[in-house]
C-alpha cells in the first residue's frame, strides 16, 4: 500500500542477473547428476555402510 | 595401468567426539533451561528478580547463543570429527589442534555465558559476544579447518562423499558470514561498535542470521544426516543423485535469502524481493533432501517400531521438512505481514531448533554412546520415554506459539472504518488475550528439558565403568592419483565454456537493448564453439566433474564461489550505495552524547529482544505508529536496532509521545503505568550511574564510522551530559519523579525522547551536509 522508493534503478537487473544464474547453475548440476555412471553412484553411496570394529557388536 | 595398494590398520581419534557429545548434552541442558526460565518470565514478570543479570533483555541472547553455539555447535563437532574419519579413510591429523579445538570451544561459550548475563553485548542477534570473544571464535573455526582440510588431503578414500560436501560449506561459509557480520571497531577492552549502520546493518546482520540457521543448523546437520540415517538404517541414502542436487541447490539458494527477514521494512524494494524469490525457491531442493533421508528407509520401516535412534532421526528429518515448508511460506510478503515481529516466528525457529537439530542430536548421541564405550545403551525404554517427551513437548510449544503469533498478527493489524482506526488500539490486550498461550509453550519447552535430562542420565549410565574405545578399520593404502590443483581444476574447457555462457546470458537479460543483442550473439557463438570444441576434442566433459569429487581443493573454491556470489550481488550494491543520497527524504539527527550514553544501555538490557524500531509499510504499523520509517532515519545507528520481535511496541518514533516522568514510572514499575504489561522492572537504572568518561572514545569510533559528531574533549562532553539530564530531572521534578542527573535512567529517557527524531531533507539538499550532533 505504501510506495518503498527504489535504491538506484540499476540494481533492478540483479534479482535478474541472480534468478537467471541459479537456474543456469541448476540446470547443469541437475544434468551432471542424473548423468553420473550408476557404478560411481553405487561406490558413493555404500560409503557410510563400510564398517569398522564399532559396527562389529 | 597396475595400482600398488598396502593393507594396513587405522585407529580413528573419537576421543574428541567422546567430549564434544558431552560438552553438547551439558551445554544443550544449560541452554534449554535459561529457554524454560525466559519463556515462564514472559508469563511470570517476577521471575525476573529484579536483578540485571537475570532479566530477559539479558538471558534471550544467552538462551539463543547457548542453543546454537553451544549445544548444535558441540553436536556438530561430534558428528563431523565421527564421521570424517570414517568417510575418509584416516584418522583426524591432529590430535593437538583436536584437543585445541574442544577446549578453546569451550572457554568460548564459557566466556559467553558470564559476559552476556553482565550486559556486555553488541546489540545483534545471534551475534552478541564482544569483539575478544569473536576474534577467539575466528581462530578456532581457523583450527577446526585446518584440523578437517589436513584430514582430507590424508584421506584414503579417493571420493567425497555428500556429507563431506556439507562440511566443506558449513566451514567456509560460516567463517565469511562470521567475520563480515562482525567487523567493530572496538571502544573499549568489552565494547565496539560494528562498521556498518542503518539499512547496512540490517541487511549484513540478516545475511549472517539466517545462513547462521543455515550453514550452522541445517547443513552440517544435512552432511550427519547422509552419513547417521543410511548407518542406523542399514541400507544406503535412497538417492545419491539427488543428494548431489540438494547439495548444490541448497548451497548456492541459501546465501541469498537473508532479506526475507526484512520484509515490508526500509530495505529498498529490489532486495525484499530477492529475499522472497529465493527463499520460496528454497522450497524444492529442501524438500528434495527431506523426502531422500525418509526414503532412505524404504524397507526399513517397521525397525521404527523398536528403534528409538531412528524414531529420533525420522521425527527430526520430518521436522526439517515442516520448518523448510513454513520458512519459504512466511517468506511471502502478505504471509510475512501478518506473522513478522509475533510468537508465529518463534514457533517456526523452534520447530527447527528442538524438532530438526535436538531430535538428530538425541539420535546421534543414542547411536554413537554404544559405540564410543562399547556396551549397550543403558535403557531403550528411557529413550523411548525419551521421544514422546520430546515428542509432545515440541508440539505443545509449536501449536501454543502458532496460535499466539496468529492471534498477535491479526489482532495488531485489524482496522475498523474502512481501515481508517485500530481494532485494538492498546497494545496490551495482544499481551492478556495469549498469556495463557505462554503457559503451554514453557510447559512444553519444560517437557522437552526433561527429555534431554533423561537422555543425559541415560548415556551417563551406558559410559560408566565403561572402556572408552575407538573404531579400528583396515585399509587398503593406494597409490595417490595425481591432483588436480587449482589450475587444473578450473583452467579448462568445461569451466570456461559454462562461466562464458553465465555471463552472456545474464547480459541478454539484463542489459539495454542494443547491449543484449550482443549478449544474445555471444551466447550462441560460445554455445557453438562449445560444440564444435567436443566434437574436435572428443573431450567428455564428465569425467572433469567426476575428478572434481575426489579433488577437495578445486570444489572447495566451487563451493565457496557458490556462497560468496550471493553474498557479493546483495551486500556491495548495498554498501557501496551513497547513503547521503538514499535517505527518502529524512535523516535521523544524531544523538547528543548524553543520548548515546542512553542507547548504550538500551543495547546492554538487550531491549531489541522485545521491541522493534522500524515501523513497517503495513496499514495496521502505520496507524498504530505513525509514519513508515525511512532508511534515513537509522543511518547513524550503529548497531541498528530495527528488532525482530514485538513482544512490546515499537519504539521508532518513542520519542516526545509520552513525558518524561511516563518512561521513568513505567522503568521502575510498568504495571503501574501498563497494566498488565510483562516487561521486567529495571530498578538497578536508578541507582547506577551512567558512565560518561568512555563517552568521548565512543564519539570518537562513531565520527570514524561516518556519524557526523563534531570533535569534542571530555570536559565538553561531561559538561553536554550534565546539561541535558538537569534538564530532564528538572522536568520529571515536576511530575513528583526524583533523581539526580548523573543516574542511568536520565540517560535511558533522553534517548528514548530522541527516538523518530529527523530533520527533512529536500531533494536538492541531499548531499549537503548534514546536521551535526549537538554538543
Amino acid at each position: 500500500m505504501f510506495h518503498r522508493i527504489l535504491v538506484e534503478e540499476w540494481q533492478r537487473v540483479l534479482t535478474v542477473i541472480s534468478f537467471g544464474i541459479f537456474m543456469f547453475t541448476f540446470a547443469v548440476i541437475a544434468l551432471r547428476a542424473w548423468r553420473m555412471p550408476r557404478e560411481i553412484v553405487r561406490r558413493l553411496e555404500n560409503l557410510p555402510l563400510e564398517n569398522d570394529t564399532h559396527n562389529h557388536e | 595401468m597396475t595400482t600398488t595398494a598396502t593393507k594396513t590398520t587405522i585407529e580413528y581419534d573419537d576421543t574428541p567426539v567422546r567430549q564434544f557429545m558431552i560438552a553438547s548434552i551439558a551445554w544443550g541442558i544449560v541452554g534449554m533451561l535459561v529457554g524454560v526460565l525466559i519463556a515462564t518470565q514472559l508469563a511470570f514478570f517476577q521471575l525476573n528478580f529484579n536483578t540485571p543479570w537475570l532479566t530477559f533483555g539479558r538471558l534471550r541472547p544467552l538462551h539463543t547463543n547457548a542453543v546454537i553455539f553451544a549445544f548444535v555447535g558441540n553436536m556438530m563437532f561430534a558428528g563431523v570429527y565421527y564421521s570424517t574419519q570414517r568417510l575418509v579413510k584416516a584418522r583426524t591429523t591432529s590430535k593437538f589442534l583436536s584437543q585445541l579445538h574442544f577446549w578453546g570451544w569451550q572457554a568460548i561459550i564459557l566466556a559467553a555465558a558470564i559476559t552476556l548475563p553482565l550486559g556486555l553485548t553488541r546489540g545483534k542477534e545471534y551475534a552478541e559476544l564482544i569483539w575478544p570473544i569473536n576474534i577467539a571464535v575466528a581462530l578456532i573455526w581457523v583450527v577446526f579447518g585446518i584440523n578437517f582440510f589436513w584430514t582430507l588431503a590424508r584421506r584414503n578414500e579417493r571420493s567425497l562423499y555428500v556429507a563431506i560436501w556439507f562440511y566443506i560449506a558449513t566451514i567456509i561459509t560460516v567463517a565469511m558470514l562470521y567475520i563480515v557480520n562482525h567487523l567493530s571497531i572496538p571502544t573499549s577492552l568489552t565494547h565496539s561498535y560494528p562498521i556498518f549502520g542503518g539499512v547496512q546493518d540490517a541487511l549484513v546482520q540478516w545475511w549472517y542470521g539466517h545462513n547462521a540457521v543455515a550453514f550452522f543448523l541445517t547443513t552440517p546437520i544435512l552432511g550427519i544426516m547422509y552419513y547417521f540415517l543410511p548407518k542406523a538404517a542399514g541400507r544406503p541414502v535412497y538417492s545419491y543423485r539427488l543428494s548431489v542436487v540438494h547439495f548444490w541447490s541448497l548451497v548456492f539458494l541459501y546465501i541469498w535469502a537473508g532479506p526475507h527477514h526484512l520484509l515490508n521494512t526500509s530495505l529498498p524494494r529490489w532486495l525484499q524481493s530477492l529475499g522472497m524469490i529465493f527463499s520460496l525457491m528454497l522450497w524444492a531442493p529442501s524438500w528434495g533432501g527431506m523426502l531422500n533421508g525418509l526414503l532412505t528407509l524404504r524397507g526399513a520401516w517397521d525397525k521404527l517400531r523398536t528403534d528409538p535412534v531412528l524414531k529420533f532421526f525420522v521425527a527430526g528429518v520430518t521436522f526439517y521438512g515442516m520448518a523448510t515448508f513454513e520458512g519459504p511460506l512466511l517468506s511471502i510478503r502478505p504471509v510475512n505481514a501478518l506473522a513478522h515481529y509475533s510468537d508465529w516466528i518463534i514457533a517456526h525457529v523452534h520447530a527447527g531448533a528442538l524438532g530438526w537439530n535436538g531430535f538428530m542430536a538425541a539420535g546421534m548421541f543414542y547411536w554413537l554412546a554404544p559405540r564410543l564405550w562399547n556396551r549397550p545403551l543403558h535403557s531403550v525404554a528411557a529413550a523411548n520415554m525419551h521421544f514422546w517427551l520430546g515428542l509432545v513437548g515440541i508440539l505443545l510449544y509449536v501449536s501454543s506459539m502458532w496460535v499466539s503469533g496468529i492471534t498477535q498478527g491479526l489482532m495488531l493489524s485489524a482496522t475498523h472504518e474502512n481501515g481508517t482506526v485500530l481494532a485494538n488500539p492498546n497494545f496490551l490486550d495482544a499481551v492478556t488475550s495469549t498469556m495463557f498461550l505462554m503457559h503451554i509453550r514453557a510447559l512444553g519447552g519444560l517437557m522437552f528439558l526433561a527429555g534431554f535430562i533423561i537422555l543425559a542420565w541415560n548415556i551417563w549410565k551406558t559410559a560408566s565403568g565403561a572402556q572408552a574405545v575407538n573404531g579400528t578399520v583396515e585399509v587398503f593404502v593406494e597409490e595417490k592419483p595425481r591432483a588436480m590443483g587449482l589450475i587444473g581444476g578450473f583452467a579448462n574447457a568445461p569451466v570456461i565454456f559454462i562461466t562464458l555462457l553465465i555471463v552472456f546470458a545474464m547480459g541478454w537479460g539484463a542489459l539495454p537493448r542494443v547491449a543484449s543483442g550482443l549478449c544474445l550473439w555471444a551466447f550462441l557463438g560460445t554455445f557453438m564453439g562449445m560444440i564444435a570444441h567436443k566434437e574436435y576434442t572428443k573431450a567428455t566433459w564428465g569425467q572433469w566433474y567426476e575428478r572434481l569429487l575426489e579433488n577437495a581443493l578445486p570444489f572447495t573454491v566451487l563451493t565457496a564461489v557458490s556462497v560468496f556470489v550471493g553474498g557479493i550481488v546483495q551486500i556491495i550494491p548495498t554498501v557501496i550505495i551513497d547513503t547521503a543520497e538514499n535517505i527518502e527524504g529524512v535523516r535521523q539527527i544524531p544523538y547528543t552524547p548524553l543520548e548515546l550514553a542512553g542507547r548504550d544501555i538500551y543495547v546492554r538490557e538487550g531491549c531489541y529482544n522485545c521491541h522493534s524500531q522500524q515501523i513497517r509499510t503495513l496499514v495496521g504499523d502505520v496507524l498504530r505508529y505513525g509514519d513508515y520509517s525511512k532508511m534515513g532515519e537509522s543511518i547513524y545507528d550503529h548497531p541498528y536496532q530495527w528488532g525482530s520481535k514485538r513482544t512490546g511496541p515499537d519504539l521508532a518514533r518513542e520519542g516526545s509521545k509520552y513525558p518524561n516522568s511516563w518512561h521513568f514510572f513505567h522503568m521502575r514499575d510498568p504495571r503501574q503505568i501498563s497494566p498488565g504489561s510483562t516487561m521486567p522492572n529495571y530498578p538497578w537504572l536508578f541507582t547506577d550511574r551512567t558512565d560518561i568518561a568512555s563517552l568521548r572514545r565512543k564519539i570518537e569510533v562513531q565520527r570514524k564510522l561516518g556519524v557526523p559528531f563534531k570533535e569534542t574533549t571530555q570536559a565538553e562532553i561531561a559538561e553536554s551530559c550534565r546539561v541535558q539530564g538537569e534538564a530532564i530531572v528538572a522536568d520529571l521534578k515536576t511530575a513528583g519523579a526524583e533523581t539526580t542527573p548523573d543516574r542511568q535512567i536520565v540517560a535511558l529517557i533522553a534517548y528514548m525522547q530522541k527516538l523518530g527524531k529527523s530533520e527533512v531533507v529536500a531533494p536538492e539538499q541531499k548531499s549537503a551536509h548534514p546536521k551535526t550532533a549537538a554538543k
